[in-house]
């Protein structure tokens, strides 16, 4: 497990920041997002809290050997939810990637929240985390599979060479007989 | 406004997207600004101008991507991931040391 965390401010106020949040892409500086897509939204009548769930499209070049290993492809998707809350003036962001989640996660958490002097805080962190006990189950089920494999082959190999040399010597006998 | 997962479904997005940060846009400051009091009486009267707005094009933009996510086979992916995670409460972050 990798932990990564920073924390800075950014010299505007919270609703600025929150109102610029669905205005962050498409950016220049952040050419690998490609696609934005809400896929629910809700505001509460209550509490006024948004949430919005959404799906982003991302175009990240892997090195060879991950695509050739793990399969993937250019396109990669993250799920992101969103909270933001009025009342407490807090916003978060939660993002797992949905590409590859087989085999890793990685797990963000953003908060922006408001300072006393009118700026806004900013706080990044995130997990990122192999699966390894589903590598194990996965390297488990290989090895198992190897395992028959080879036993069959094994019976087959026998069953085969007996064949060639009952039929190689029975010949023989014949002839000589 | 970044595009949608499929050209058909981008301009739905996008007049989606422009209705919603309309409505967003008007309804932050005072939803911050509103006291415990006020606050159910601005949401209820928010939520329902958010549904009379902009409504009818988040179901049409809604039913184009659900198809879009279901054709590039992202659906079991998020449904697997609302399984492990259904965030329906917004998370619990520790507060950062300083401040």
């Amino acid at each position: 497990m990798h932990y990564f965390s920073q924390l800075f401010h950014y010299e505007h106020p919270w609703s600025h920041v929150v109102i610029g949040m669905w205005h962050k892409y498409p950016n220049p500086h952040c050419t690998h997002v490609q696609t934005i897509d809400v896929l629910d939204r809700s505001v509460d009548p209550q509490t006024g809290i948004i949430r919005t769930e959404r799906v982003l499209g991302c175009k990240q070049k892997a090195p060879g050997w991950i695509v050739k290993f793990f399969g993937g492809s250019e396109d990669a998707f993250v799920r992101e939810i969103s909270f933001v809350n009025p009342a407490t003036q807090e916003a978060t962001i939660t993002s797992v990637n949905l590409s590859l989640s087989q085999f890793a996660t990685c797990y963000e958490n953003i908060r922006y929240s408001p300072t006393t002097d009118g700026r806004t805080m900013f706080h990044q962190t995130a997990e990122i985390q192999a699966r390894m006990a589903l590598w194990r189950s996965a390297a488990d089920k290989l090895e198992n599979w190897l395992v028959q494999r080879f036993e069959q082959n094994a019976h087959l190999g026998k069953v085969g060479f007996t064949d060639v040399l009952r039929r190689l010597w029975e010949a023989k006998q014949q002839q000589l007989s | 406004m970044a595009n949608s997962l499929t050209d058909e479904c981008t301009p739905f997005k996008r007049e989606y997207d422009s209705c919603f940060n309309a409505w967003f846009e008007g309804y932050l400051e005072p939803a911050v600004a509103a006291s415990p009091e006020q606050r159910s009486k601005y949401s209820q009267e928010k939520a329902a101008e958010y549904e009379r707005d902009c409504g009818k094009i988040w179901t049409q933009y809604r039913e184009c991507v659900q198809k879009a996510v279901k054709d590039k086979g992202l659906d079991t992916l998020l449904e697997q991931a609302r399984q492990e995670n259904p965030l329906k409460e917004p998370p619990t972050i520790p507060k950062p040391d300083r401040t």
